[in-house]
């Protein structure tokens, strides 16, 4: 059974929405990995395109996100876009031709 | 620091050119234009107040806001763009206003001597902002990029022809073979420039946008290929006419290439359509389809246009700057400035209280509306050039700035937030033209 803490942290994760899309990161596919070490939450994110203006502003949400979950101290957020992110990575369904 | 990728001046040329538009389409009006109308001195200010003032201006900021985004790359001298925005926007009222000297307004001629000069600056400053971010070796294989790079190479095409046909017009020692130079000056400006940067950016942004896989198959690397072919035909033209000789072949031998050029473009929109994961279109690319429609016309028209020049090719040159060029950058302008006001009013907020999505700062239905008109009288406009009616072309002119009226009002209600709640309405908005980032402090209501 997966961790209480890392299943919060997934719950915060959820609050972060990709303003163009209106989905939350988890479902875009945008985080690569999320582990927990301790108090301190160490996540591996992406964004649609490695130019993305947004980008910064997203890792700050996440780190702000996560650091409100209770018994999380210190936040660690990597930026990678290796491997690229593409659609195929979304949650949600593809639409009928 | 985030947002840093973000050109503080981007709305500033958005602006200028929405004004430029406006401005156009009501001396055009006023001025009682019509088909076979073109040569005459009004029409030339007309003519040059919609494509440089307003296409042109238009491009040139999304490629300063554009080129980080596609090359992953900051652009060095960002503080380029405000006396690039004004050399442009100055130079686009001197050659106007020149034209208008023509007519016997004697006093304009200084300008339209300078005008040549300021333009040159303004698109050299633009130049000096994004080549270094697009000559990266790291981003040359990509067709996006080297497409905007043959842009660039148009914009100098379309300089050098423009300032060549001035300085004729103008009574300098220096003359050209006008006859020569107006074909090759609207290819490179159409062609060149304006439709080959809108293809190197159009990959990327309708990719993003309908959420499809970025990948080039091979229709994308003919078509950076054939962009490359384009472009020495039409530099080769250029040196032929200039040195005197008879370049008209070499411009009609361009259709091939061109025709094919354009159809492998929209296979490949369709490719990546098909492959979208996004089922609901925004106006955005909903509308973006019917620019496409008129892309596909006035390349069908190409081949006559060239050969009995005419009513085929004033219908041509309609349905590429207004039908093609101008819907696909009034659709897209709705949606990138609702995107930038985005990030300056809400981006800060991430992950601290919910947020607005992006559609919900623009009215889809204003937005749609405003695009129908416009791509109706552009249909209209097309029309009435291929059979000859004034009147059906004014009808289309007030159509069309109706249309454009409609999208400018919207434009002021995103910058305004005026779709949203009241409540969800930070106190203290950022100034209507210019998207710096503001700290939280302005952000949060």
């Amino acid at each position: 059974m997966a961790d209480p803490q890392l299943q919060d942290l997934r719950q915060a994760l959820r609050a972060v929405v990709d303003p163009e899309t209106g989905h939350d990161l988890i479902a875009m596919g945008m985080i690569y990995d999320l582990r927990l070490d301790r108090d301190r939450a160490l996540v591996t994110m992406t964004t649609t395109t490695p130019g993305c203006p947004l980008a910064g502003f997203l890792r700050m949400g996440v780190e702000t996100a996560l650091r409100a979950v209770p018994g999380i101290r210190e936040v660690a957020v990597t930026l990678t876009w290796d491997p690229p992110w593409s659609p195929d990575r979304m949650e949600s369904p593809r639409p009928r031709p | 620091m985030p947002g840093k990728s973000l050109s503080p001046w981007t709305l500033g040329w958005f602006g200028s050119a929405v004004i430029f538009l406006l401005l156009a389409l009501v001396l055009a009006f006023v001025c009682d234009l019509g088909p076979g109308d073109w040569a005459r001195p009004q029409a030339l200010a007309v003519v040059h107040l919609f494509t440089l003032g307003w296409l042109a201006q238009v491009m040139l900021g999304a490629l300063v806001q554009f080129v980080p985004v596609l090359t992953a790359y900051p652009l060095p001298r960002p503080a380029l763009a405000l006396p690039a925005l004004l050399a442009t926007g100055a130079g686009t009222l001197a050659l106007s206003a020149g034209f208008l000297g023509l007519d016997g307004h004697t006093g304009m001629q200084v300008l339209f001597r300078i005008a040549p000069l300021v333009l040159g600056c303004g698109f050299a400053l633009v130049a000096v902002m994004i080549l270094p971010s697009l000559a990266r070796k790291a981003n040359l294989h990509l067709i996006e990029v080297r497409m905007v790079l043959i842009a660039l190479a148009g914009l100098a095409g379309l300089w050098t022809t423009g300032g060549a046909m001035v300085l004729t017009l103008g009574g300098a020692s220096l003359t050209v073979d006008l006859a020569q130079m107006l074909p090759l000056h609207m290819l490179f400006g159409i062609g060149a420039f304006l439709s080959f940067a809108a293809f190197g950016v159009s990959y990327k942004l309708f990719a993003m946008f309908l959420l499809a896989p970025e990948t080039a198959g091979w229709q994308r690397r003919w078509v950076g290929g054939l962009a490359a072919v384009c472009a020495v035909l039409m530099l080769a033209a250029l040196a032929v006419a200039l040195s005197g000789a008879f370049a008209a072949p070499i411009r009609l031998a361009l259709s091939l290439p061109a025709l094919a050029l354009c159809g492998l473009y929209l296979d490949d929109i369709r490719r990546l359509w098909r492959n979208r994961r996004r089922p609901a279109l925004e106006p955005n690319m909903a509308w973006s389809r019917v620019a496409l429609v008129f892309l596909g016309l006035s390349a069908a028209l190409l081949p006559l246009a060239q050969w009995q020049g005419g009513r085929m090719a004033e219908a041509a040159v309609f349905a590429a700057l207004v039908g093609w060029l101008s819907t696909l950058t009034l659709s897209q302008l709705i949606r990138i400035t609702s995107f930038l006001t985005w990030i300056q009013v809400f981006a800060p907020l991430i992950g601290r209280r919910k947020v607005p999505v992006v559609q919900q700062i623009s009215d889809r239905v204003t937005a749609s509306r405003a695009l129908a008109l416009w791509s109706a009288s552009t249909g209209l406009g097309v029309a009435s050039l291929l059979f000859g009616s004034h009147i059906a072309f004014r009808l289309a002119l007030a159509g069309l700035f109706l249309a454009a009226a409609a999208i400018a009002r919207e434009l002021v209600a995103i910058r305004k937030l005026w779709h949203l709640p009241v409540a969800d309405r930070p106190p203290c908005l950022p100034p209507i033209i210019r998207p710096s980032v503001h700290p939280l402090s302005v952000a949060e209501p």
